[in-house]
């Protein structure tokens, strides 16, 4: 558990979201890091139904991250987030008749992760119904939770490998009410996630992205 | 006084006339009322009432008129002194007590008067004898018939009473046996579980036993001691008593055999209360454990992949944890009644693993078996059933799931014992050999069964507090030991005994040149150089020689100490030109004064040298070649 920092690589010019993901790949095996499997996140919406005004009811988020295996995430977007056991899915299907799920609209990132000694880096291709619509990138510094006492050090890190596509500090943690020296959250990775789906989300399709 | 309660205080009334005026009955004065109440006594009643009919009857004629006279002297005249018919009746009753006190005295005499008793009539008397006899006989045979019946309700009820203790000696048998034993009712048969089932076991051994009544006691003959009413019929496969031996033996000449354990051996010393069956039902209780123990263990023992496998004979397991040293795990199963010759004696040295080891084996075998859960709650550690809410990564998931099975875990305490063993065995054997530089060994008391330290120290003897820079903190893990030195180095060995021995010895070369460096220190000289591992000289096969240069305080004499583990040390003082033997003339240097420098060395015999150790030796040396001012 660590501080990470998620961000989007947009797609290198000419060349497909695959060879894009390729390019990252290479460069991170000449710095040196080792393969250590895959990973996945996932992102569900459900629609808040029996809304009396004629407000446009709020959007829940249930995601998943292959790091923690046992864990479901709840949130809505900007507002508060949860933490639950696997089972919340289930629960879910119970509370059909509160939540419905909007099936076209799942969202998910899969690749390969990388370990730099502690760093982790996590390079997958975001896919909403198997078309690949972007890349995204997620590096994890595992030493320290303060994302003010790392941040330079993630940076420096990060324009080792991402070049121009380096983000500037998530505002995940800027917003916070306690400022930049609190621990991160899981809740905290699950929000850049969000938000860069949300991104994606309304992207257009990418041309040339076929059926993975 | 008692009299007085009787007066009449209120007066009572007569006639309440129609107008309401009461009348009422004159009270008695006090004289009449003495009256009235002294003709109460009556002396014809005496004291004693269960007298016979007749002499009550006779004094009745008497007593009756005597009242109606009373009465009729009271009605007629009441003027009259009230005692006077109190006074009459004594009169009359003295008259009659003399009469008879006179006919007594004359009877006395026998002249005038004698008393003779009223012949009764014999005829109405006599009887048959044999009437006598017959009756007699009869009222005998009755009470002797009511005798013979009570004696025997009386057998009846003691016999009754003894089948009944020994009904209830039963039941209160079954009552103990059931406090400490499951048992439950299946038919007209009482049966009981003396399996672990019930910690959560999953061994298939069903271990029921019965419960017999012991009917075979003769109650005419006397009841030994040991008797009990209850008996217990336990499966023939749980007879007897059963153990785990578990011993490590060498295979080649430097690994020390760490001898032979044996794990659930102990009889339980039988309490003076305990009846037998409790002595069986628990050595059936542990040969069952064991069985489990060796089935857990020899079936990981074919399943987990390790280096060198493991080879699991009919009831023994064999493993070699280091190269050289075997561990081997059986099963001894003996059925009690042949005893055989070729039995070890019981005397087992107090061996401290023995009950940790023993403690161990129920620790893990306790972990082996899953509690019976609720059909909510997830398997496996309690604190999983957080990992969901808590977000736990993958890392700490698998820090939380039991990966390793129970033979991994003995064989890494065994590995760990052994290790320590002959870790402590190294250093107290270096300790033996060497005397000049100590070495001291601290073993900390609070240890792991996978991880134990221990703090060496390397002193000369009266010198530690001036050369105390060579201490070493080791940790002895499961496969090998890692040195933390005080300088900040750490070093990790292997289980090879040797490499030890060695890095002791080299550690010991160099505390002598550091203690030459502390002792110049105190006594005035300076260092002039210093090195840990000098790069001149013989070359060591054990680590490195170190050596120092000191020159005294004047600079007229220097001290020069090569230190190696294997060469030894030598001792070299460099004295000034003008004390050498032969001085060598030279043409540039024609100055007296350069005489003065230090020029030629002399080595030093520290072997004849007078002195306990070599600090005390260098010392003397240094205190030498300082002159007094």
């Amino acid at each position: 558990m660590g501080v990470t920092c998620v961000c989007q690589v947009p797609v290198a010019e000419g060349k497909s979201v695959q060879q894009t993901v390729d390019m990252l790949h290479k460069k991170l095996e000449q710095l040196g890091a080792i393969k250590q499997g895959n990973f996945w996140v996932d992102c569900e919406t459900y629609h808040a139904t029996g809304n009396a005004t004629g407000q446009p009811s709020k959007l829940l988020y249930v995601m998943h991250n292959s790091e923690t295996p046992l864990s479901s995430m709840a949130l809505f977007e900007g507002g508060p987030g949860l933490t639950a056991d696997a089972n919340f899915d289930v629960l879910m299907v119970k509370l059909k008749s509160h939540f419905q799920n909007a099936k076209g609209h799942k969202v998910e990132s899969r690749g390969t992760r990388y370990r730099y000694c502690d760093f982790l880096v996590k390079i997958g291709t975001v896919a909403m119904s198997s078309s690949a619509r972007g890349i995204s990138v997620e590096v994890e510094y595992c030493a320290c939770v303060i994302p003010g006492d790392c941040w330079n050090l993630m940076k420096e890190f990060m324009q080792s490998f991402l070049g121009s596509s380096t983000p500037e500090l998530p505002a995940v943690f800027t917003n916070k009410a306690e400022g930049l020296y609190t621990p991160v959250d899981c809740m905290d990775t699950m929000s850049q996630y969000l938000e860069l789906f949300g991104k994606v989300r309304k992207q257009q399709v990418l041309p040339g992205s076929g059926v993975r | 006084m008692a009299k007085s309660c009787f007066l009449q205080l209120i007066a009572q009334v007569q006639e309440v006339s129609l107008d309401g005026l009461e009348t009422y009955v004159p009270l008695l004065s006090m004289s009449q009322n003495l009256a009235k109440l002294a003709q109460r006594i009556d002396f014809n009643q005496s004291s004693d009432s269960d007298e016979d009919g007749p002499e009550r009857e006779s004094r009745e004629p008497w007593g009756k008129p005597e009242p109606e006279e009373d009465e009729g002297t009271v009605k007629f005249q009441p003027s009259l002194w009230p005692w006077d018919s109190v006074r009459n009746n004594l009169r009359s009753a003295l008259t009659e007590m003399c009469v008879l006190h006179d006919v007594l005295s004359v009877l006395k005499d026998k002249k005038y008067m004698a008393l003779d008793p009223v012949s009764q009539d014999p005829a109405l008397t006599k009887t048959p004898q044999v009437f006598q006899l017959i009756s007699k006989k009869k009222s005998l045979a009755t009470a002797a018939q009511l005798l013979l019946k009570g004696a025997e309700k009386l057998t009846k009820s003691l016999a009754e009473n003894q089948e009944q203790r020994r009904q209830r000696d039963f039941n209160s048998e079954l009552l103990r046996l059931r406090s400490q034993w499951k048992l439950r009712k299946v038919g007209h048969k009482i049966l009981g579980d003396l399996s672990y089932r019930s910690a959560g076991s999953l061994f298939p051994h069903h271990g029921t036993f019965e419960v017999i009544k012991n009917t075979d006691i003769d109650l005419d003959k006397k009841v030994p001691d040991d008797y009990c009413p209850l008996n217990v019929q336990i499966p023939s496969d749980l007879e007897g008593s059963a153990y785990i031996k578990v011993s490590i033996q060498k295979q080649s000449a430097d690994i020390g055999d760490l001898g032979t354990v044996s794990l659930f051996r102990r009889q339980p010393k039988a309490k003076p209360g305990s009846q037998m069956w409790h002595l069986k039902l628990e050595a059936a209780q542990n040969v069952l454990l064991c069985k489990e123990i060796f089935a857990q263990l020899s079936r990981e023992a074919v399943q987990i992949k390790s280096q060198i496998p493991h080879i699991v004979v009919k009831n023994q397991i064999i493993s070699q944890p280091f190269p050289g040293l075997q561990l081997s795990i059986s099963l001894c199963h003996s059925t009690g009644e042949k005893k055989s010759q070729r039995a070890s004696p019981d005397k087992s040295k107090p061996d401290d693993h023995l009950y940790v080891l023993e403690h161990n084996l129920h620790q893990l075998i306790r972990e082996v078996h899953t509690m019976p859960h609720p059909a909510s709650s997830p398997f496996g550690h309690k604190r999983l059933r957080l990992a969901g809410p808590m977000a736990y990564d993958k890392a700490e998931i698998s820090s939380l799931q039991q990966s390793e099975g129970l033979l991994e875990k003995i064989i890494k305490q065994a590995k760990h014992i052994f290790l320590r063993s002959r870790t402590a065995r190294t250093i107290d054997s270096l300790a033996s050999r060497i005397e000049d530089p100590q070495i001291q060994a601290h073993w900390s008391n609070i240890n792991s069964v996978y991880e134990s330290s221990v703090k060496v120290l390397i002193t000369s003897q009266g010198y530690e507090q001036i050369c105390k820079s060579i201490q070493l903190q080791l940790n002895i893990g499961v496969e090998q030991i890692r040195v933390v030195h005080r300088d900040g180095r750490v070093i990790t060995l292997s289980h090879q005994e040797q490499e030890l021995q060695d890095f002791l010895l080299s550690q010991m070369s160099q505390h002598q040149v550091h203690a030459v460096q502390q002792l110049a220190k105190v006594m005035g000289w300076h260092v002039l150089s210093f090195s840990n591992h000098v790069g001149l000289g013989p070359i060591e096969s054990i680590g490195n020689a170190s050596a120092i240069t000191v020159a005294s305080p004047s600079g007229e004499h220097a001290i020069s100490v090569r230190n190696g583990p294997e060469s030894g040390c030598k001792v070299l003082v460099q004295f000034p030109r003008n004390q050498a033997k032969e001085l060598p003339k030279s043409d540039a240097v024609q100055d007296a004064r350069w005489t003065h420098l230090r020029g030629p060395y002399r080595e030093v015999h520290c072997g004849r040298m007078e002195g306990r150790n070599f600090v005390y030796k260098m010392e003397l040396l240094m205190a030498a070649l300082t002159p007094c001012p």
